[in-house]
């Protein structure tokens, strides 16, 4: 259940088998500086095509435009498509491209909305792009409104984190989702949040719990790492 | 500041889309962000162009320069918002220089080209800090969010030089053809209302993007603080608290509600017994909702629901046995082919060899060959023994059909007789159903039908009929086995099953004499059987 009236990022789709699905959809400026690293890599390596092609005089020159007119328009494509969404820069910055319905982007979407950074680019800069992926809902460009497709961010596996050394205990009846899943990030940030903070935040449940300060905390802490697996 | 009135919703979020966060709520709110940046630095643009007319560029200068000023009131709105507090624009106005007062000057000349401007002013502006409180403080938010606040300022930097770029090449593509213009003196002699036009473009550019930078650092910095205070963990604990206290209000007033019920009851208890006094509060302890809850959680936090049973024994343990990839025969022939007598003529040396090698190929695809056979043919080959599909025969004769045993060890010994007579005693229904089953029994045993569970009475009556004309088509595996059918029979077991419909589904039983019938001919049919 999500709080529709919170502001957010969040774009979700529901399945016909009444799933939602959610991924974070990303913004204009880790997209530009994506874009930027891809730039990069494609100028390094027609630098590097160009000193290749150097000694081959006229015939060198009509190939290396022929390279850098395929790696203009299908470098993206071929990254999207065949390496889950990502192409380098994407990749550095845990972007990936998908479809609107969060499925993994085929080719048609693939070459739509990469032939469409034309009409992005216009007048000059990919103006045309950037304004219209900063107002749009979905922070979408002319080519991915055109491709129905959306760039997300890419959940990363979420690193180990380790557990307050307590014995788990059952919790309390009439839990809901939301207040297990707060009891768990408060026992999964044991160590990122100030102990202070934390017996202020464990105050807050003394009329469910009954406990104050560090005692609380202890409790609310067993009850997470029980709602963990613990046993 | 009330969490609970946070616009945002308030989760863990990585950096960058912690900024995305601050396009959308800059996006939501840009009008009266981009009228408060852009109104102060306009009237300063206003003055420096009556004051210094021929420096335009030293006038844009000086508005870039004091950007941390005008950023300001941006981030007083987006503050405000955030929290659920609508803020003016024109009551914004009036706050600029109430919110300039503090670090005005350190902003203003060394902090001016901090690449994380707009993720440190949220610390000068909404915690009031200065100094070594607002060293320390700096430390901790940066220690994590640094680098994307530097790229944000940068991509912000490059954007507002991008789209002055895209607007003023907008406006050159809509300059008609036809319209000559002639550049160069434009841009070399430095025409001042050229240059202040293309200022004052340059302007607008910075008040359109203002809103989004400000407001993207300051939501970092919203990221920051939920990160290091759990903001949603306390959100989330005061909406448990609430609901908890809402909850128990509840249950104190049911509870109020049911002792009363009960003292009622107990006065009646105590009229009818006087002698014993039962103390109140037992009698209620159990009577309330909260304290039969009580004493489930008790019990169900006892040993009874947590007992663990220790189980030892000897079982065997689970070998991965790992077998020779090849097998043994393959590991014997190739030894032996390297073992063979090798030919003092070294060139027919491989010749043998390569012989050998084609003629296991030719025997393994012979092998295989007949085994595709075998398995492509194994229905006829199955067919064709018969033996089999008899045993298989017997055993699918059915028990009960239409919910009726045909079993042959249920019917009575002479059929006939006992169906007379429960015709006679008026269990008509017994009597025509014997008939029908003993009718059912005999062609299954005798004849070799196979009735499915699936067909109808007037299936299997299709069924006999069909035999009947066709004995040679029916189907069936063993033909020559099956014993045809009489044409009396047939008409029988037409006659039978039709009299058996109209009784048991229609309720209208046939009369007397044609039981008789039926039965001269069950007779005649299955009498020799027996």
């Amino acid at each position: 259940m999500l709080d529709t009236t919170c502001l957010d990022t969040t774009y979700s789709v529901e399945t016909p088998e009444g799933i939602d699905l959610r991924a974070q959809a990303a913004g204009p400026v880790p997209r530009i500086l994506a874009y930027a690293v891809d730039v990069f890599y494609r100028t390094l390596i027609l630098a590097a095509l160009g000193i290749a092609l150097a000694f081959a005089d006229r015939a060198g020159w009509g190939i290396w435009f022929l390279c850098s007119f395929l790696l203009e328009w299908f470098y993206p494509v071929y990254f999207e498509v065949m390496r889950g969404g990502q192409t380098p820069g994407k990749k550095a910055f845990g972007l990936m491209v998908v479809n609107d319905n969060l499925t993994p982007i085929s080719w048609g979407a693939s070459l739509l909305r990469n032939l469409l950074r034309f009409a992005d680019f216009l007048p000059v800069a990919y103006a045309a792009g950037v304004i219209c992926m900063t107002l749009g809902r979905n922070f979408q460009r002319l080519g991915d409104l055109a491709a129905g497709t959306l760039v997300v961010y890419h959940q990363p596996e979420k690193p180990h984190t380790s557990l307050p050394d307590v014995a788990p205990l059952a919790p309390p009846r009439g839990l809901q989702l939301q207040d297990q899943q707060a009891l768990i990030s408060l026992t999964e940030r044991h160590a990122d949040l100030s102990e202070a903070r934390q017996c202020e935040l464990a105050n807050l449940l003394e009329p469910l719990t009954g406990k104050r300060d560090k005692e609380g905390l202890h409790y609310l802490r067993s009850v997470g790492s029980w709602l963990l697996g613990g046993k | 500041m009330e969490l609970s009135n946070l616009a945002v919703h308030a989760r863990l979020r990585s950096p960058w889309e912690s900024i995305d966060l601050g396009i959308a709520l800059a996006r939501r709110h840009w009008w009266p962000l981009f009228l408060v940046w852009l109104l102060p630095a306009a009237l300063l643009f206003a003055a420096c162009h009556w004051l210094l007319p021929d420096s335009p560029n030293w006038s844009l200068f000086l508005i870039w320069w004091l950007k941390p000023a005008f950023d300001r009131l941006p981030l007083f709105i987006a503050s405000r918002t955030l929290f659920g507090e609508a803020v003016s624009v024109l009551g914004a106005l009036k706050q600029f220089f109430a919110q300039n007062r503090r670090d005005w000057f350190a902003w203003l000349t060394w902090r001016r080209l901090s690449a994380t401007r707009s993720f440190d002013l949220p610390v000068t502006l909404l915690e009031q800090s200065s100094g070594a409180a607002r060293a320390a403080r700096i430390g901790v938010l940066h220690r994590k969010h640094a680098s994307a606040a530097t790229w944000l300022t940068l991509t912000g930097f490059h954007l507002e030089t991008f789209l002055l770029m895209a607007l003023l090449g907008l406006i050159y593509l809509f300059i008609p053809e036809q319209v000559q213009i002639d550049w160069i003196p434009l841009f070399s002699s430095g025409a001042p209302w050229f240059e202040w036009g293309i200022n004052a473009f340059y302007l607008l550019v910075m008040a359109a993007v203002a809103p989004f930078y400000v407001v993207g650092g300051f939501c970092l910095y919203i990221g920051r603080r939920i990160e290091l205070e759990g903001w949603d963990i306390e959100i989330q604990f005061h909406r448990l608290r609430d609901r908890h206290q809402r909850e128990q209000k509840q249950r104190a007033r049911q509870a109020s509600r049911a002792p009363a019920a009960a003292q009622l009851l107990l006065l009646c208890a105590v009229a009818v017994t006087t002698a014993i006094s039962i103390p109140p509060a037992s009698a209620a302890s159990a009577e309330t909702p909260v304290q039969a809850r009580e004493t489930i959680d008790e019990v169900l936090a006892g040993d009874d629901f947590h007992q663990v049973e220790e189980v030892s024994g000897w079982r065997l343990k689970e070998i991965e046995r790992k077998d020779s990839e090849f097998p043994e025969w393959l590991i014997a022939l190739l030894e032996w082919l390297e073992n063979r007598p090798v030919d003092s003529d070294s060139e027919s040396d491989w010749g043998p060899f390569i012989g050998l090698l084609i003629e296991i190929l030719l025997w393994a695809t012979a092998a295989g060959l007949l085994a595709y056979l075998l398995w492509r043919y194994r229905e006829p080959i199955r067919r064709s023994l018969q033996l089999r599909r008899q045993v298989e025969q017997k055993k699918a004769a059915p028990e009960t059909l239409f919910g009726l045993d045909v079993r042959q060890s249920s019917l009575p010994a002479d059929v006939c007789a006992e169906v007379l007579r429960l015709w006679q005693s008026g269990d008509q229904r017994a009597s025509l159903g014997l008939l029908y089953r003993a009718t059912l029994s005999h062609l299954i045993e005798s004849y070799q039908f196979e009735f499915a569970d699936h067909l109808t009475e007037s299936e299997c009556a299709q069924l006999v009929q069909l035999r009947q004309q066709h004995p040679a088509q029916s189907t069936g595996q063993a033909e020559a086995q099956l014993r045809p059918v009489s044409a009396a029979l047939s008409g029988f077991v037409h006659q039978l099953t039709t009299s058996w419909q109209q009784l048991a589904y229609a309720h209208r039983a046939p009369e007397s004499a044609r039981v008789q019938i039926l039965c001269d001919q069950w007779r005649e049919a299955f009498g020799r059987d027996h």
